[in-house]
């Protein structure tokens, strides 16, 4: 499914992540992550956030990660968020 | 999203947007939350220590020269948080508040971000400052939050260990704040010269039996009194201010005692207790309600805190004939009716927000030094103020003689020109002759660098 407008879900606050979803041309998606804790747990997050992005169905969609060292359950709460919300469902 | 912390979260997150977006350049929005795990934020062990927490940052901010609006404190999903805009460089305030996250006895338990409308975030790390450290083992606290390296129980471990050790009551940062401050006023009051008809470090002025040791005993033994009026004032949970007054009033006395016996009987600093005693109880009280601090606001809960004193004092004086020595204060009070220091005080200290505090900014913005400034500030002050002490001395001519001459000197322009510091200079062997001592000036040049020291003016 094509994202088909501009969503965010979550915070740069402490222990949280905000995440930005923008369409894009074409079908494919991109992910960018940037944490502050990118050393200890970076693969981590992208491994998350592709899963997250790869059973929700999103197509066309730039996906950005700013994790303020969030917990993992947190960062799925909000790509699911930010996602439904790109896709028009929130 | 059906997680309501995660919610309450992101609701915050988008009304600090939406503040920082209203306010104009130079402010910033504060968010305060607690740095604590899920289940202890939201468990509401923690609600009054955020509280106090909260209200110790406003009060720090303020105290750092930058005012505070708005300040908001309440409980929501994600646990306590405090909101408030903030004026000041936003790289300047937030060093502050890592100053108080730092130094605060219980500073570590709190999260203070901020944010503006231009720059967004303002964090430890584009300042260069080092990160926020773990509360059980000192690591990068980032990499065990987000590793979950510590288990909710040792983190409560942790969280206990650091609210028992002394350091106060939560939320009682500022008495010590208060107190320092006062410590400081009076020393810097006592070494200030030239102080025309005043001891100062060079002069005995028109004091046979003192110098500036007997003000420096003084002001030791008053040292730690200071903070007992300010945690009166803190603690003072009452509706009306003007309930404080009998606990001040007996801690005034001890701290006289405390005077004269450091003195060895001799009075210097019995109008200051009053006046400085009433300001350090009224900044405890407003700082224990999180009101933002200004020289205004400490001033005017002053008044509100000895209100009617003059009445009051006055009436019981002429009904009864004890036969105690009469004050300079009551003989003036009787016969022409001044109302000395209590009126001064009553009236929310016009003489300092009004004339002294000004005075002393305006000459340190010139760059005189705080020396200078201060004898400036002593000057204007001394061509308003009802002193008793002179009264006393020198009666209605001796008031005059004083006036005439600081506004000289200050025609001349004080101690920022060579004529001025001439004037001061002669001021000093004509006070001395004449046996004028402007004392009541001098407590409340004290009392102005208080409220100087404690709420810094800013740009």
């Amino acid at each position: 499914m094509k994202a088909v407008k501009d969503a965010a879900a979550g915070s740069l606050e402490s222990s949280d992540v905000l995440v930005t979803v923008t369409p894009s041309e074409g079908e494919d998606n991109t992910l960018s992550v940037d944490s502050i804790v990118f050393r200890q747990f970076g693969g981590r997050i992208r491994s998350v956030a592709e899963e997250v992005i790869a059973s929700s169905g999103l197509a066309g969609a730039a996906v950005k990660v700013q994790d303020r060292g969030a917990l993992e359950c947190t960062l799925r709460a909000r790509l699911e968020t930010a996602i439904e919300r790109a896709l028009g469902r929130a | 999203m059906n997680n309501p912390v995660l919610d309450a979260r992101e609701d915050r997150w988008n009304r600090r947007r939406a503040m920082a977006a209203t306010l104009p350049a130079g402010w910033s929005v504060l968010s305060f939350t607690l740095r604590l795990p899920a289940p202890l934020r939201l468990g509401g062990d923690f609600d009054r220590d955020a509280e106090g927490l909260f209200r110790d940052l406003v009060f720090h901010l303020g105290s750092r020269g930058f005012p505070v609006e708005s300040p908001s404190f309440a409980v929501r999903a994600d646990g306590p948080e405090g909101l408030c805009a903030v004026r000041g460089d936003g790289e300047a305030v937030k060093r502050a508040v890592v100053e108080f996250e730092e130094g605060h006895p219980r500073g570590c338990l709190a999260d203070g971000d901020l944010m503006d409308s231009l720059r967004g975030e303002n964090g430890r790390k584009s300042l260069g400052l080092p990160p926020r450290r773990c509360l059980v083992c000192g690591r990068p606290a980032a990499e065990c939050v987000a590793g979950r390296t510590h288990g909710t129980g040792e983190v409560r471990a942790s969280v206990d260990r650091l609210l028992s050790v002394p350091g106060g009551v939560p939320g009682e940062g500022p008495v010590s704040a208060i107190g320092e401050t006062a410590r400081k006023a009076v020393l810097f009051e006592t070494v200030a010269f030239p102080k025309p008809g005043l001891v100062d470090p060079l002069s005995r002025g028109a004091h046979g039996d003192m110098d500036c040791f007997t003000f420096l005993a003084s002001s030791a033994a008053l040292a730690p009194e200071w903070e007992r009026f300010a945690r009166l004032g803190f603690r003072f949970g009452g509706d009306d201010p003007a309930g404080l007054l009998p606990s001040l009033r007996e801690e005034g006395i001890r701290a006289e005692r405390m005077m004269f016996s450091a003195t060895g009987g001799i009075n210097t600093h019995k109008g200051l207790i009053f006046s400085l005693g009433i300001l350090c109880a009224s900044a405890g009280m407003i700082a224990s309600e999180g009101i933002p601090l200004s020289p205004e606001v400490c001033a005017s809960r002053g008044a509100a805190i000895v209100r009617g004193i003059t009445g009051r004092d006055f009436a019981s004086l002429k009904g009864t004939a004890d036969g105690r020595p009469l004050t300079a204060g009551e003989r003036f009070y009787l016969s022409d009716g001044v109302t000395g220091i209590r009126g001064e005080a009553e009236r929310g200290f016009p003489s300092v927000t009004g004339t002294g505090l000004p005075s002393l900014r305006s000459s340190l913005a010139k760059g005189l030094s705080l020396n200078d400034a201060m004898v400036d500030g002593l000057l204007a002050l001394m061509t308003v103020v009802e002193d008793t002490n002179i009264l006393s001395r020198g009666g209605r001519e001796g008031e005059r003689i004083v006036r005439e001459n600081a506004v000289y000197a200050l025609e001349l322009g004080g101690m920022g020109s060579k004529e001025g510091k001439e004037a001061v200079r002669e001021m000093n062997g004509l006070f001395t002759r004449c046996n004028l001592s402007p004392g009541g000036s001098a407590d409340l040049l004290a009392v102005t660098v208080f409220l100087h020291l404690l709420t810094p003016a800013s740009g």
